[in-house]
């Protein structure tokens, strides 16, 4: 892969610890009070903002199954509503 | 490979011939968008009768313009330029021959110049040159010869851009034997073996019928059979818009979450399904042209719902590596961890609003195909309002996102400003709320699309929420928003590349995936494979509703007219049961 710019690379170099700060670096807590808001700041700095790493294992993503059950939720009740607007009321629609 | 260690060495100082390259591709891809959008926002005003500046006969002109230069300059150069930029970053090596790059970005310019030309050519009087054809560009309308002549160049400038990504992977494989093809690459690969095989419908209904024609050589064609082979392609387009948009929510938007893919494999069997499903399906946009039996239709429809599972699969892999950066960055609880993204940064930000809208679209979309409900929508405002969610928000925000962090990796300079690129793509988003859920309801009212005054006499529209008047409002409303998000995203892009370099200008690490492709069967590589069984899922879905349309429609070229269609219900029943098993198994075997 390209540069390794996680939390420890980029530490390293000064120019993306003064530009990503307001994206909660690793170090989050000691940089915080000082950081003024990112005005220029660079594209794709979240990995600054790790703070643990978490493997294939241990990871459960139990936040997207709320989200897809969600969003399903949301199709079937605008399917039942679809069928009061446009078929009732209409005749039916046949094919063939 | 670079290091950590030692000045970061971006894109354009590893590529830098190739990172030429990708600038000039995305140059003509934003030009075209800005010129779009500008039409966009003449129609958007137009048909609501809010402002009228054009003549209503000129509405067509500029609706083939906004039409060809959106979903098929901007999208198209840009993933070539995407596409080019993927190749080298994952095999880690350049293209084989620069000039040969070159060759097919000129071939693919040349012939949008002259099929704009003829589009804009409409605007000026006694000029004798006009395509008001719509980017459709069905007969029985015609086009100016060069239209479709400058089409034909373009098509065949990708081909060759296919090519040369072949050989940059044939070069890899060389030095690489017995190595998984890296995932980018993958994805290219695959993507083009579906564009090879959807695009020989167009190329030939545009070489052997459409160019003859217009020049007068053949008096008429079968506007059925052209029809037919536009939407071979015409379906296969969708996900040429789409994958690099995938590609993007695959490999980049977990970094910009600050986690990681969640599987490799599943990413590879997502692009080999679209590879399989997405030509034979055409016909589910011509669930209102006579002259093709229903059961084919049926059997589209069938392919169409397979398609379901690929989208959905996308769906939650792209959410759950996003919810793996927000918990790598200290995210919490069932939903809180949402509030621990980067939703700060610009290319972040518009890919996750990108997918929002595209759950939306996925909604619209199963209305659009299901047979019997796509009566209530066809040709009505709904349509443009559905595909405003996929290719013009999913697939252009995602773009216009991904160049925030794509761009200063070719120009080694710094976006110019994240605020401003924070605020365009938020605006885009709340423009297009309002535009698309507009369309959608007057679509359901039946207001109808591709009309410049859609107002009639002694006929007042009716919906049943609302009125008519605030739906209007909403559609000039929203054009409106969206045409000042283009304006700023191509301002911010033109000062970021007149910027100064820097050292970095961009993070442009992208991290493994959580689980890579070492476990995956062998066989998802096998793209010879997967070739010939696309190949022949065509072969079945298309060779009876062709021979029907040829016969029924008074033979190759026409003459006739086309007269309604059935196939004996045996035969209907045959291949509804042959496709629907093979498909199944395929199901099976991924
Ligand atoms: C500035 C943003 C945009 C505005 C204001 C806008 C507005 C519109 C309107 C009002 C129509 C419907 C015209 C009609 O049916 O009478 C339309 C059609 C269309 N738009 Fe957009 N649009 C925008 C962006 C896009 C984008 C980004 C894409 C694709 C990448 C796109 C692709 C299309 C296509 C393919 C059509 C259908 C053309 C046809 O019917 O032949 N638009 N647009
Ligand atoms: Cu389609």
């Amino acid at each position: 892969m390209a540069v390794d710019s996680t939390a420890e690379g980029s530490a390293a170099s000064p120019v993306s610890q003064a530009s990503s700060s307001g994206d909660v670096p690793a170090d989050a807590a000691t940089q915080r009070g000082s950081s003024e808001p990112p005005v220029d700041s660079i594209v794709g700095t979240a990995d600054d903002g790790i703070v643990r790493q978490i493997g294939h294992d241990d990871f459960d993503p139990v936040g997207t199954l709320i989200l897809v059950v969600i969003y399903m939720i949301i199709l079937l009740s605008m399917w039942v509503f679809m069928y009061f607007i446009e078929f009732l009321g209409r005749g039916l629609t046949v094919v063939g | 490979m670079a290091t950590a260690s030692g000045p970061a060495r971006t894109f354009v100082d590893r590529f830098p011939s190739e990172a030429g390259v990708i600038k000039a591709n995305l140059l003509v891809s934003f030009v075209a968008l800005g010129i779009g959008a500008f039409f966009g926002l003449v129609q958007a005003l137009h048909r609501t009768d809010i402002l009228r500046v054009i003549d209503s006969a000129d509405y067509y002109t500029m609706l083939t313009g906004h039409g060809v230069l959106l979903a098929i300059v901007f999208t198209i150069f840009f993933l070539t330029g995407f596409f080019h930029w993927a190749t080298a970053r994952s095999l880690d090596r350049p293209a084989v021959s620069t000039l040969y790059s070159w060759a097919w970005f000129g071939l693919m310019t040349t012939g949008t110049v002259l099929a704009t030309i003829a589009i804009l050519g409409g605007l000026v009087p006694n000029l004798g040159i006009s395509a008001d054809v719509l980017f459709t560009f069905y007969a029985p309308l015609q086009a100016h010869p060069i239209f479709y002549i400058g089409l034909a160049m373009f098509i065949v400038g990708t081909w060759l851009a296919g090519a040369d990504w072949f050989l940059s992977y044939r070069a890899w494989r060389s030095d690489n034997k017995g190595e998984r093809i890296p995932l980018q690459m993958f994805m290219v690969l695959t993507t083009m073996i579906m564009w090879y095989l959807a695009t020989l419908g167009v190329a030939v209904s545009v070489v052997f019928f459409l160019i003859p024609w217009s020049l007068g050589l053949i008096p008429s064609v079968n506007p059925l059979l052209t029809r037919t082979l536009f939407w071979y392609f015409g379906h296969p387009i969708v996900y040429f818009w789409l994958m690099p948009a995938y590609m993007m929510w695959y490999t980049i938007l977990p970094k910009l979450s600050g986690g990681r893919l969640f599987s490799d494999p599943l990413a590879r069997v997502v692009f080999l399904l679209f590879l399989l499903l997405s030509t034979p399906v055409g016909i589910h946009h011509q669930y209102l042209d006579p002259g093709i039996a229903e059961g084919f239709k049926f059997i589209a429809m069938t392919n169409t719902m397979f398609l379901l599972l690929p989208s959905l699969l996308t769906a939650f892999t792209a959410v759950a590596s996003m919810e793996h950066g927000a918990r790598q960055r200290g995210g919490e609880g069932y939903l809180r961890w949402l509030g621990a993204l980067p939703w700060r940064d610009p290319a972040f930000t518009g890919m996750a609003l990108a997918g929002i809208l595209f759950a939306a679209g996925g909604f619209s979309g199963m209305i659009n195909a299901g047979m019997n409900i796509n009566y209530l929508i066809h040709n009505t405002l709904w349509v443009p309002g559905h595909f405003h969610l996929t290719v013009g928000t999913a697939v252009a925000l995602t773009m216009m996102a991904g160049s925030y962090w794509l761009v200063p990796q070719l120009t080694g300079t710094k976006l110019y400003s994240r605020p401003i690129g924070l605020l365009q793509v938020i605006m885009w988003f709340v423009g297009m709320v309002f535009m698309s859920n507009a369309m959608h309801r007057a679509g359901l009212a039946g207001i109808p699309r591709r009309t410049a005054e859609p107002q009639y006499q002694n006929f007042e529209f009716l919906t049943p929420i609302g009125s008519i008047f605030e739906l209007r409002v909403q559609i000039a409303l929203g054009g409106t928003l969206l045409f000042l998000s283009v304006v700023l995203f191509l301002f911010n892009i033109l000062l970021t590349s007149l910027g100064e370099e820097s050292d970095r200008p961009v993070d442009e690490y992208l991290p493994e995936p959580l689980s890579g492709p070492e476990g995956s069967p062998r066989v998802l590589d096998n793209l010879g494979l997967w070739t010939g069984i696309a190949v022949v899922l065509v072969i079945l879905a298309y060779t009876l509703p062709l021979a029907g349309i040829i016969q029924n429609g008074g033979g190759l070229f026409g003459g006739g007219l086309p007269i309604p269609a059935t196939v004996s219900a045996g035969l209907d029943f045959v291949t509804t049961l042959v496709t629907t098993t093979v498909n199944t198994l395929l199901e099976v075997a991924a």
